[in-house]
């Protein structure tokens, strides 16, 4: 046959199946690595990240796994202090987000009628304001205090998760096991803790996942506009010191200094990733993935 | 092959989609506003407190004067009043005055703005372009290596922030091989001969910043395609378009195609918002110089005037192209007005 195969193997597979389950192992170890390392930082970490260790923009040796930067901080300490504050946030914004969007969308889509109107057009108002640039104005006047960014971060983020929920809760409305739990005279708040929670764990974790994601990539956005906790390490705030030291073409000192916490950010949002793509594919096959899901 | 195409005339139902519109972006230009108003204000402190405080340098010793100044910025006025007074202004384009620059916020984001337009129109413009025919190739190619290759680079691409993109751009071509400029909109004091090398200039300089941004926004856009066209290969009127023989290229874009613009063009909607805060982080990485190297410095010098005014000028952009798009949905397809 020519280039498009028949309606039989359409059906027989959703493509990008394996490609998916191929990627998923290594994403386990690398997350537990990165907590265990967010964990044990304060112990294993050399120096304090914020003061004076050494001769400034020494390359990497045994007293300084990573070099020094141009004030002489200790590098491999700020990577290592840097993964704690991106835990802190993934957790507090994160589980923040999920629980927002989770709270919001199963309510509209259990309740419906005016409750449904009222939250889904709060959450069409929230989707399309830009968020960076909201995120940008309120961290300015909030002051840089991570808590505050984990709050300001689930505060703005929690929309798209809202509505995704919203319409699965929607098609599990009709479904007879809760239409007897109903007619038993179970109210909301029951049916949505027993039954309907339980029933979108795959989709609340995956979820949940991407929220941590995206809640890192924005902490680690915000330090590095320059934003951030000032005492706290935090992976965009060296990338933007690294940035701003005017000499950094001239020597080799990006490679100890820029690139780590590059690499870092990306090793661990792309295990988010994968994670979260796995969860969905594992425990659910049933829920289809939503696709373009928010970014930033 | 004009008849084919029986074009379906706008059903009144049009009206009512265009009040849901209003209905949600007038509320939503408010809301901005009112963020923006409000922002100041909720925090603790006023703006004239080292005027007030006996222990500041700025401290004015009159009380008259204290209060004289006071009701300059109409601050001794009801919060009611001070935001119609504000809407006033906003009416007449005023945006606030530069802490850091003392000059006009509007003149400073008249400045940075069309730079950042540039950007995000150029990269919005590629990925969209890039990632319809991607998608598209990959759907019709599913499950094979190619596909599976493509869907796995581009998730993890779209999983990686836009500036650690912009950082590794930065790395390979301006420290690992030094071709492409890497700082700013234009050589720095540059003469042209003639307007096209000053275009070159220009679009040489927004090579890596437009790479970045646009690398950045194929993922999402590309992933969206690819599904929904592969869902629509299975369905009876493409077996039926298939089976009286149209030519393939007719099968791809008028039936499967046309079919994965709705669901495409939403996202470009969304996906502006996106653009333009990737834009902020691109330009701060490559020291473009629009909203996203105007915000940098107003964070550097807490120039708060200049951080409400970018997010309030963002923010009509994204509404604005949003309520565009959103416009046009009905014309592309039927449906929309009869829901």
């Amino acid at each position: 046959m020519s280039a498009v195969p028949g309606a039989v193997a359409v059906i027989r597979r959703r493509s990008g199946d394996r490609a998916a389950r191929a990627m998923g192992a290594p994403q386990i170890v690398l997350g537990a690595g990165f907590v265990v390392l967010a964990l044990l930082a304060g112990a294993l970490a050399p120096y304090d990240p914020g003061a004076a260790a050494g001769e400034p923009l020494e390359a990497p040796s045994l007293a300084h796994l990573l070099g020094t930067n141009s004030v002489g901080q200790d590098l491999i300490s700020q990577l290592l202090l840097g993964t704690r504050t991106s835990l802190f946030v993934a957790a507090f914004a994160g589980v923040g987000t999920i629980l927002l969007g989770a709270t919001v969308g199963l309510l509209a889509g259990w309740r419906g009628g005016l409750v449904d109107r009222v939250l889904m057009r709060v959450v069409d108002v929230v989707l399309v304001i830009p968020k960076l640039p909201l995120l940008i104005a309120v961290a300015a006047y909030a002051g840089a205090r991570l808590w505050a960014i984990a709050l300001i971060i689930a505060v703005t983020m929690w929309a798209p998760s809202a509505r995704v929920l919203r319409s699965q809760v929607l098609s599990l409305r009709s479904r007879a096991h809760l239409r007897a739990a109903v007619g038993f005279g179970a109210g909301t708040s029951h049916v949505l803790r027993r039954h309907v929670v339980p029933e979108l764990a795959p989709l609340l974790a995956s979820g949940l996942v991407a929220a941590c994601g995206h809640a890192i990539a924005i902490e680690a956005g915000l330090a590095f506009l320059g934003l951030g906790d000032p005492s706290r390490a935090s992976w965009g705030a060296t990338m933007r010191d690294a940035l701003d030291f005017p000499g950094l073409a001239y020597t080799t000192a990006w490679t100890w200094w820029l690139l780590p916490p590059v690499a870092a950010i990306c090793l661990v949002l792309l295990g988010l990733t994968f994670l979260g793509i796995r969860i969905e594919r594992w425990t659910s096959p049933r829920l289809a993935r939503h696709p373009g899901g928010a970014s930033s | 092959m004009r008849h084919r195409w029986v074009r379906v005339r706008r059903r009144p139902g049009g009206r009512r989609a265009g009040g849901r519109l209003l209905a949600t972006y007038v509320p939503t230009v408010l809301l901005v506003i009112t963020i923006v108003f409000l922002l100041p204000r909720a925090m603790p402190g006023d703006p004239l407190a080292a005027l007030q405080d006996p222990a500041s340098g700025a401290f004015v010793d009159d009380a008259q004067t204290r209060a004289n100044l006071r009701a300059y910025y109409g601050l001794d006025r009801s919060l009611a009043a001070q935001y119609v007074n504000y809407l006033g202004s906003l009416a007449k384009g005023d945006l606030g005055w530069s802490i850091a620059r003392q000059e006009p916020v509007t003149a400073l984001i008249g400045k940075h703005l069309p730079w950042t337009l540039l950007l995000v129109g150029v990269s919005l413009t590629l990925a969209s372009g890039l990632s319809f025919v991607a998608g598209m190739a990959a759907a019709w190619r599913r499950g094979r290596r190619g596909d599976r290759t493509i869907v796995t680079a581009l998730t993890a691409l779209n999983a990686v922030p836009e500036y650690a993109l912009a950082v590794t751009l930065l790395i390979l071509f301006g420290l690992v091989m030094p071709v492409l400029p890497l700082y700013g909109a234009r050589t720095t004091f540059g003469e042209y001969g003639s307007w096209l090398a000053e275009v070159g200039d220009v679009a040489a300089h927004l090579v890596l910043p437009a790479a970045a941004l646009t690398i950045s926004l194929i993922g999402a856009k590309f992933l969206l395609v690819r599904n929904t066209v592969v869902s629509t290969l299975g369905q009876d009127y493409m077996v039926l378009a298939r089976a009286k023989g149209l030519p393939e290229r007719m099968l791809k874009y008028r039936h499967a195609g046309r079919n994965a613009l709705l669901p495409f063009l939403t996202l470009v909607g969304i996906q502006t918002g996106f653009a333009v805060s990737g834009a902020v982080f691109v330009e701060s990485v490559f020291a473009y110089p629009g909203m996203g190297s105007l915000i940098l410095s107003a964070v550097e010098t807490r120039d708060y005037p200049v951080l409400e005014a970018s997010f309030l000028v963002l923010a009509a952009v994204v509404l604005t192209v949003n309520f565009a798009l959103e416009s046009i949905y009905a014309r592309v397809d039927p449906r929309v007005g009869r829901a």
